[in-house]
């Protein structure tokens, strides 16, 4: 029963109305458990199913093990007329005329039942509680995580790396699975059991069971400050490792710098000291560990002495049952046995509460770029973008883009020259809202972008990014990225006016070729032009390329400017480029710096005008000019 | 229909779950090669053995002490012998848990300290395989030998040997007195134990199937997760948000079906074998008490109870061996693995009379040479050319023309199927790898930084040089400013695999690092990427002065590049097609560089 957390609908999100309000402000741990408690409860039937049963259960393990206890006595009394007849359970006397070994018959089909349903009632209880927290929880967690995750604004993913991310979605909600399954579930369960073994001991001798469990409260204190004690020590430890796996991997994945500098010693000095360092580093764990469990274990043996000696003392005055002394030592050991693990859980809380919180954030991280209400639909755009006094910073004191303003009209070619930094992929990365300006507006065929449908207006501008992302998938599909239900027939034609169909073709298994990790991988080049196939297929009135020419060849180069020209056509471009071959193609050559246009107008223009565009320009001619002329004056 | 359906998949997600086993019989070769390991370290190693004996009697005995207290001294009613008998017990106890420390202590050090030896082993013997070894096998693969594969040696011989020696211990004392005590009530362990062993290795091989189901959906889910957020931008910029939660929420519900299938295997086996224990206590009650209670056996009824404290101590060896043995075999595949790696012969090295050369004029020649990486299908074809000291040679050439092949033979990565590579008219054959790569300067394409300081990572080149002498290589390049500008100079942290840094700062990282070197010989493989005008002028000025008075061997992707090389060497399908200058080559008409050129012009 999976359950839908849509965009907005995130149940388990921050209820706050203004949004942002816990966003960036620590959840304090009572809140993060109050929250999960929540989410606890929205599963209360099925917890509430799993207690009923895990009491049943513990009834059930009294009642057998009353049955031993009851089995030797009644053998004990048989053979020993002086001591006292066992105490039946259940109001339940076996006749007088019954033989003993049908008694012994009875005791042991009743345990042999009683094993049986356990059993079953056993299995029913895996099986229920795996369903919940596997398939209800985490996958409600996960699901819901990821969802929103997908929404979040770029400026998350910017300020977070993407193995923090994954973690978020992986180990994060699993601890969250965690608190609900060990801390809400399994904290009751412990406290039943307890109830439930200090109660039955109670019953059958208080002054033996309280002699019996004073070691405990030492136990508690014992396992609860070791297991703090070495949380450190194994935080410290993976981090070790971490670092050692890194050390390896870097020097195998730059086997060949590492080769060619002949720094093999360095190299093997440095994984020695980090080697040496993880060893030397566990020797403090073993010892806690290995002094640790021998205490605990000599804690239980102390408990047996008590019994023995107290028992025994007990016995011989005629006061306790032999039988009883029996299962008195198994329900000791069972009792010591749920002392540790609650310890063992109060200590997991404080991690569950970390990797909790981190999740809450995702659930709680607002999305700044959302429709407005009522938002105009954009079905057929024309394609004309126009900035006014647009002022944007990633950062509010440090704006990138100050005060731009430009238009450009549908169908116009514009490039967009400058050096790193100067704010043209900002630019760009305005007019799909990726970020929304601080100052000044964004138009799109004279409606402000705020007020489009964000999902039409997306859809309206085909986008071939710096770094062309390609999912491990087959060819068709990622063409087929932005509209997973296009044709064959559709893709091939995106695929062709990217120039991209024959080295397709040419592969082995065409458009059905596999990408990425343990698929193909492709040049540069022919990267580029999926990618652009992946816009085109949109056909979109406006098409943005960041730098698309940028990690490629002269040879491919040619091909990729042929594969734009074709997509340009009928299309308002805007185009990062360095190369004046690119540039010459525009119909306005915008140059930027610090965030401006300092520069606008024609190639031609800008090159017989005196600026940074003709400073540019002759870095690039010097070397091609002379060429022509070294070429010229030797033929 | 199914196509369009899997065009939903947002990634087929890479699962590297393949070839390698995960377990493997008992091979008494491996284990005993596993225990030379342990040779260092023999006197702790000797002690341990000593406790696990001492372990392995301490329980059962201990155990009986119980029963032995309850069914004669307090079945007696005697209080004095009580206190004496209990004091007894809890000094018995006390030594116990003193061994299970040492024991505990002695076994996780000597496994720590195996494994430490294991991976410098294994990191040194990497170190030791020539290039071409790492052409053929991937990272991940030789990361699992030094991590994975060493933890699953280090259960085997911390705890598998040992355990199950205290186990077996265990087993066969609780057996002896259990027979001694009563013949027919051990038939009915006799008679269960099989079932118990049998319950407890079905059910591990279904887990562990049922549990490598979940890894592989597991790794799915990762992989996936992790495209979706380095892809976001693309997933963001054509609106697939709701298709891909769609296909996440079916990864995961499919994921937490694997996991409930694992929960399926577990649930079924713990209550099973909790019955069979159920039923056994049954049994002794019902056999046990007819014994006890009959005329014809007279069972004493302490006896009874020392069976029943005894049975325990049988059973629980029993399904720990199970475990043990499951252990055992993961820790085979790791050795095996581990050990075929240490085994792998580098393919090459260098010859024992190959000497050091001190110096280097760098004068590099190529004699009829030929290159086969599988030794069949050649990549380079009689090669002839001559380096002079101080020129610039370009090699020029489609992709998989041989450009590469020739820098890495150059370099000594790779050795010659046929003819001599000649260093100074010495065949490279009779230098050392070591003396030649400290005369070397290399740049390759991805621009490799490792993590640490921009500093640090400059230093790669000459270990032990100062920070004046790296700020006055950073100088001699005009590097200096550019380096100083990053946001905490020299100082600034490279992150993995350079994040960070920009692609012209990573040049000029590693331009400087192989100034640094002041290497004879200079290889480089240029970036593809054009760089903004700017900085593009300031590294073309950068390598200008590095290659000057060097021997340089450049895969040229710049124009500039080309045209200032001393040497031009076109390259096509392994030969050599068109040699030159810049200048004469474009005198060729229809010459491969002429074509070439056009389209770098036309451009």
């Amino acid at each position: 029963m999976p359950r839908q957390w849509g965009g907005a609908d995130l149940r388990f999100g921050s209820s706050m109305a203004e949004p942002g309000a816990s966003w960036g402000k620590e959840l304090s741990n009572r809140e993060v458990v109050i929250r999960l408690l929540k989410i606890a409860w929205h599963y209360w039937g099925t917890c509430l199913l799993l207690l009923i049963l895990q009491g049943v259960l513990l009834a059930l393990f009294l009642a057998a093990v009353e049955l031993t206890s009851v089995g030797i006595d009644f053998i004990h009394h048989k053979i020993r007329p002086s001591i006292q007849p066992p105490r039946w359970p259940f109001y339940f006397q076996p006749d007088a005329t019954w033989t003993s070994t049908e008694v012994l018959v009875v005791i042991a089909l009743l345990m042999v039942a009683l094993g049986l349903i356990r059993g079953v009632l056993n299995f029913w209880y895996k099986m229920k509680e795996a369903d919940l927290i596997e398939r209800q929880v985490m996958f409600d967690l996960r699901s819901g995580t990821y969802d929103k995750l997908q929404r979040l604004n770029f400026s998350f993913f910017d300020a977070n790396a993407s193995g923090s991310l994954i973690n978020r979605v992986t180990a994060d909600t699993r601890a969250m699975g965690t608190f609900i399954s060990m801390v809400v579930i399994q904290t009751v369960i412990l406290f039943l059991s307890l109830l439930f073994y200090f109660g039955y001991m109670m019953s059958i001798h208080v002054t033996l069971t309280l002699a019996c469990l004073s070691t405990i409260p030492l136990l508690y204190y014992l396992s609860s400050r070791f297991s703090k004690s070495v949380r450190d020590d194994y935080a410290k430890s993976a981090e070790l490792a971490d670092t050692m796996v890194l050390t390896l991997s870097e020097s195998l994945s730059g086997i060949s710098v590492v080769k060619g500098f002949a720094r093999e010693d360095i190299e093997k000095e440095k994984f020695q000291a980090i080697n040496c360092h993880v060893r030397d580093q566990k020797k403090s764990i073993f010892n806690k560990v290995s002094l640790f469990t021998p205490s605990v274990n000599f804690l239980s043996h102390i408990n047996i002495i008590i019994l023995l000696a107290y028992g025994g003392y007990l016995m011989s005055k005629g006061e306790f049952p032999l039988g009883q002394l029996v299962v008195f030592v198994g329900l000791l050991q069972q009792f010591a046995g749920q002392v540790q693990n609650l310890s063992n859980i109060t200590n997991t809380v404080q991690q569950n509460l970390i990797g909790a919180r981190r999740v809450f954030e995702i659930l709680d991280a607002p999305i700044e770029i959302a429709n407005q209400p009522n938002p105009l639909p954009l079905k057929k755009a024309r394609g004309s973008i126009e900035f006014k006094n647009v002022t944007f910073g990633y950062k509010h004191a440090e704006p990138v883009l100050e005060n731009l303003s430009f238009e450009i009209k549908p169908g116009q070619c514009v490039a967009v020259l400058g050096p790193t930094g100067a704010g043209k992929s900002t630019m760009m990365s305005l007019i799909p809202r990726f970020y929304d300006p601080q100052e000044g507006s964004v138009t799109i065929d004279g409606l402000s972008a705020k007020t489009l449908d964000l999902e039409d207006l997306r859809k309206s501008i085909g986008i071939v990014f710096q770094e062309n992302f390609l999912f491990s998938n087959t060819i068709a599909a990622n063409i087929a990225f932005g509209h997973p239900e296009a044709t064959q027939g559709q893709i091939e034609r995106a695929a062709r006016s990217a120039i991209a169909h024959d080295f397709i073709m040419n592969l082995p298994k065409g458009y059905e070729t596999v990408l990425g990790e343990g698929g193909l991988t492709l040049s540069g080049g022919q990267r580029q032009r999926l990618a652009i196939a992946r816009a085109l297929l949109l056909e979109p009135a406006i098409l943005l390329l960041d730098d698309a020419t940028a990690a490629i060849d002269a040879q491919t180069e040619k091909e990729i400017l042929e594969a734009m020209d074709h997509a340009m056509k009928g299309r308002t471009t805007i185009i990062v480029a360095h190369r004046l071959s690119t540039l010459r193609r525009a119909d306005v050559v915008f140059v930027m710096e610090h965030g401006r246009i300092v520069q606008a107008g024609r190639h031609e223009d800008l090159l017989n005008s005196e600026g940074h565009y003709q400073r540019i320009a002759e870095l690039q001619l010097v070397d091609a000019k002379n060429l022509y002329n070294s070429a010229e004056t030797k033929s | 229909m199914s196509r369009t359906k899997d065009r939903k998949v947002i990634a087929l997600a890479p699962i590297e779950i393949d070839a390698d086993p995960e377990m493997r019989p008992l091979e008494f070769g491996l284990i005993s090669r596993l225990f030379t390991y342990t040779r260092p370290y023999k006197n702790s190693r000797n002690a341990l053995i000593a406790t696990v004996i001492l372990r392995a009697l301490q329980l059962p005995i201990l155990t009986w002490g119980i029963g032995r207290i309850i069914n004669t001294t307090i079945y007696n009613g005697d209080v004095i012998q009580l206190i004496q008998d209990v004091s007894l017990f809890g000094l018995m106890a006390l030594f116990t848990e003193i061994t299970f420390h040492y024991r505990m202590k002695l076994a996780l050090t000597l496994g720590e300290l195996v494994v430490h030896d294991l991976r410098t082993e294994i990191f040194e013997h990497l170190h030791r395989m020539p290039m071409s070894f790492f052409d053929k096998t991937k990272l991940g693969k030789n990361i699992a030998r030094a991590t994975s594969d060493v933890e699953a040696i280090r259960t085997g011989v911390q705890d598998v040997f040992f355990i199950s020696m205290i186990q077996f211990g265990q087993l066969a004392v609780s057996a002896l007195f259990m027979l001694y005590y009563d013949w027919a009530l051990f038939l009915i362990v006799v008679l269960l134990a099989p079932i118990i062993w049998g319950i407890n290795k079905y059910f591990r091989v279904r887990i562990s199937k049922s549990t490598r189901r979940s890894m592989e959906t597991w790794s799915m889910i990762t992989a996936t997760l992790s495209e979706s957020i380095r892809g976001i931008r693309v997933t963001q910029g054509f609106v697939r948000q709701g298709t891909n939660a769609e296909v996440f929420r079916g990864l995961v519900a499919h994921h937490a079906n694997n996991n409930y299938g694992v929960a399926r295997s577990t649930a079924v086996m713990f209550p099973l074998l909790e019955f069979n224990q159920m039923f056994f206590t049954a049994a002794l009650v019902l056999v046990g008490g007819y014994r006890v209670l009959s005329t014809d056996f007279h069972l004493p009824v302490g006896n009874l109870i020392q069976f029943i404290f005894l049975s325990q101590l049988f059973f629980g060896p029993i399904r720990v061996l199970g475990e043990q043995y499951h252990q055992a075999l993961t820790a085979m595949a790791g050795a095996e693995r581990v050990f075929a790696l240490l085994d792998t012969k580098p393919d090459w090295e260098d010859k024992p009379e190959a000497v050091g050369i001190t110096s280097c004029s760098g004068h590099v020649e190529f004699k009829n040479v030929s290159l086969a990486y599988d030794g069949k299908t050649p990549v380079l074809n009689d090669i002839n050319f001559t380096a002079l000291p101080g020129q610039t040679i370009a090699l020029v050439g489609h992709t998989g023309s041989g450009k590469t092949s020739i820098i890495n033979l150059v370099s000594k990565f790779y050795l010659p199927t046929s003819g001599e590579v000649l260093i100074d008219g010495r065949n490279i054959l009779e230098i050392t790898s070591r003396s030649l790569h400290q005369k070397m300067g290399m740049i390759n394409q991805t621009n490799f930084l490792f993590t640490g300081t921009v500093m640090n990572n400059i230093r790669v080149g000459k270990p032990e040089a100062k920070d004046e002498e790296v700020e006055a290589a950073a100088r001699a390049l005009d590097t200096f400013d550019a380096l100083s500008a990053l946001p905490n100079g020299f100082q600034t942290v490279v992150k993995e695999q350079g994040t960070g840094l920009s692609l012209g700062q990573r040049q000029l990282i590693c331009f400087t690092r192989a100034m640094l070197a002041d290497p004879k010989l200079v290889i480089l493989d240029e970036a593809t990427s054009s760089i903004d005008t700017i900085t593009e002028a300031r590294l073309q000025k950068a390598l200008h002065l590095l290659l000057k008075e060097r021997t340089s061997f450049v895969i040229a992707h710049r124009l500039s590049t080309i045209r200032h090389a001393d040497l031009v060497l076109v390259l096509d399908a392994g030969r050599i097609v068109e040699r030159g200058s810049h200048n004469s080559l474009l005198e060729i008409e229809n010459g491969v560089y002429s074509r070439l050129y056009r389209q770098f012009s036309e451009a």
